[in-house]
């Protein structure tokens, strides 16, 4: 288990402010956030690489915080893999292994176990300069593997590689944390990457862990409007609580449960955040699952392969975007058009309000 | 793209030509038989093996303290960097004869430095030892240079992942730092080596005596003539081309 407790560090441009994580045996730990927040650095101080000016770190109970990487037991995958040019993968793969002053029959039997576990049995004479970026990332997760980590760290492992290679290595990165059980934390910037491998995911922006929790429960309802979109969240909608206890917006009147609104009667101004499953195309009149419905004028319309996303304008000029599906697409034919009206409604179920700050 | 070829062979040419028109010229010269009295003559091989053993020493010994330093100026970060690097430069820019001046100052035998090794039977004027200090002095710059940039073009990340794997500190740079920059290393020891072969305005004030090869010619061309330095010029010359030519082929040589 990792435990990261107040966490501070400062490194050029790149800081960590007061940051706690907390991460299980066995659990695939995405940390999720943009370009420049971090996270590469969170992990470089977990593996031990940078001194903490505060804060403290343990490892399955253990006090690592002044420890140098070669006493923390934890196994490192970089984005460009940082395998040794010098040597071919053999050697690579077994550089920690003669540190430990394991036996070379064991040595040996190591490396053979592994290369089967990532199929690299044929590329094991070979030098890293001649491997593709899915060989060169497979050696880089056998030579952290072979010395079999308390921790393997993945600092973005697939953003290098092309978009099959990418999509093969996500189900083979599934299959390593299932067979091995081992402990993985990876960070990410990729929303698709995140939500397919983590068990639990942090979301971290500037340093900070801003939300810790399962996907599904970060998505579901998400602490802050950062957070919020962070996860790839695009419906936020800024609200109002009237005196009546009841919410508004540009669209209108939200028409939200009165057990619900009593909770977040505290905040004076909200985002209502509506996740994209919430929204229909032409809401059933008679039901009263609906927190609004109204007509709305389709103003863009961008396809991505099977999908399409449309953004929708209201007349108050608020926005609401959703996300099609390709059956949905070919029911609505050429009805399916730029400056086309439309009927949408907003399931009350998933809408989850977000105190604005 | 064909005028763009053109002008840069041509340029390029150019200047090869002014490097080697006037030691060509030199070598033929030169009088066979007086060329071959030279490379006879005692006196000439003598000093020509004292210059290369002498700038072979202060390599190595500079190697020992300026691949640490060359380490320093590329991995870590400390106050006054600039500073450093600008003081590793500076034998490069002021006058080798003041070098030598600055040098007398500190480990001649009047002096603090010089005295202290004087007590251990070390003396660096008019000394082999001395030469090489000399030669050190100028001609580090090129060693420590070529090695911190060596250094730089490593990814600390291949470092750092060896240190996750285990290794220490020392292991880290013996086994993998080192084998990966040894050739920009190597190539920097060279400079640094044929630099300290040529120096002469430091050496002639720490030490005339014995004649490194450069105070040699200049001794000959004072006393007898150009005609009685040329030879010792061109056999150094030769000697020199050979021997960098080689080191140039190794260090250069493609790993795979």
């Amino acid at each position: 288990m990792l435990l990261l407790q107040n966490i501070h560090l400062k490194l050029g441009a790149f800081c960590l402010k007061d940051l706690s994580l907390h991460v299980n045996r066995g659990e695939y730990m995405v940390i999720l956030g943009p370009t420049g927040t971090g996270k590469t650095v969170l992990l470089e101080t977990v593996a031990g690489i940078h001194t903490v000016r505060d804060g403290k770190i343990f490892i399955h109970g253990q006090d690592v915080t002044r420890l140098p990487p070669e006493k923390r037991q934890i196994g490192i995958v970089f984005q460009d893999y940082a395998l040794f040019p010098h040597m071919t993968v053999r050697k690579n793969i077994t550089f920690g292994l003669g540190l430990k002053g394991k036996s070379k029959k064991k040595t040996e039997k190591a490396v053979r176990k592994i290369a089967d576990f990532l199929d690299i049995n044929d590329i094991l004479d070979r030098r890293p300069g001649n491997l593709s970026g899915g060989e060169k990332q497979r050696v880089a997760l056998a030579r952290a593997l072979a010395l079999e980590p308390y921790i393997l760290l993945l600092d973005e492992p697939l953003s290098a590689l092309d978009h099959q290679t990418q999509d093969r290595l996500k189900y083979e990165l599934k299959r390593i944390h299932q067979e091995t059980g081992i402990t993985i934390v990876h960070v990410t910037h990729d929303l698709t990457e995140a939500f397919f491998l983590a068990d639990h995911m942090a979301v971290m922006k500037d340093g900070h862990i801003l939300q810790q929790d399962t996907p599904s429960n970060i998505v579901k309802e998400p602490k802050s409007r950062t957070v919020a979109r962070l996860v790839g969240i695009k419906n936020l909608i800024p609200s109002t609580m009237a005196d009546n206890g009841r919410l508004h917006t540009r669209l209108g009147h939200i028409d939200l449960s009165d057990t619900y609104l009593k909770n977040i009667s505290n905040s004076k101004k909200t985002y209502i955040m509506i996740p994209d499953w919430s929204i229909e195309l032409f809401p059933d009149t008679d039901r009263e699952a609906y927190a609004w419905k109204g007509k709305m004028k389709v103003t863009a319309l961008n396809h991505m392969n099977e999908t399409a996303e449309v953004v929708c304008s209201h007349a108050s000029g608020e926005q609401i975007t959703l996300r099609l599906s390709g059956r949905e697409i070919r029911t609505l034919g050429s009805s399916l058009e730029i400056g086309a009206y439309m009927e949408i409604g907003i399931i009350k179920e998933g809408i989850h309000c977000i105190p604005a700050k | 793209m064909k005028s763009f070829k053109i002008i840069t062979g041509g340029l390029a040419t150019i200047l090869i030509l002014i490097i080697v028109t006037p030691l060509f010229r030199m070598i033929l010269a030169a009088d066979p038989a007086t060329l071959k009295a030279t490379v006879t003559d005692t006196r000439v091989t003598q000093s020509i093996m004292l210059t290369l053993r002498c700038a072979l020493w202060a390599t190595i010994a500079s190697a020992l303290f300026g691949i640490p330093l060359a380490y320093a100026l590329a991995r870590w970060r400390f106050p006054g960097k600039t500073l450093v690097q600008g003081i590793v430069d500076l034998p490069v820019m002021i006058p080798h004869t003041a070098a030598g001046i600055a040098l007398l100052m500190v480990y001649g035998r009047r002096f603090l430095v010089g005295k202290a090794f004087a007590h251990v039977g070390i003396s660096f004027v008019g000394t082999e030892t001395g030469i090489s200090l000399a030669m050190a002095f100028v001609s580090i710059p090129f060693l420590v240079n070529a090695a911190r940039n060596g250094f730089l073009s490593i990814d600390p990340r291949i470092e750092q992942v060896a240190r996750t794997l285990g290794a220490s500190p020392w292991q880290t740079f013996f086994r993998v730092t080192l084998p990966l920059t040894w050739r920009p290393i190597l190539s920097g020891g060279i400079m640094m080596w044929a630099r300290g072969i040529s120096e002469f305005g430091a050496v002639i004030v720490l030490a005339y005596h014995p004649m490194t090869a450069p105070v040699l010619i200049w001794e000959r061309f004072e006393s007898y003539g150009l005609k009685y330095a040329r030879p010792v010029a061109i056999i150094l010359i030769l000697l020199c081309l050979i021997i960098f030519a080689v080191l140039r082929g190794i260090a250069s040589e493609r790993e795979d």
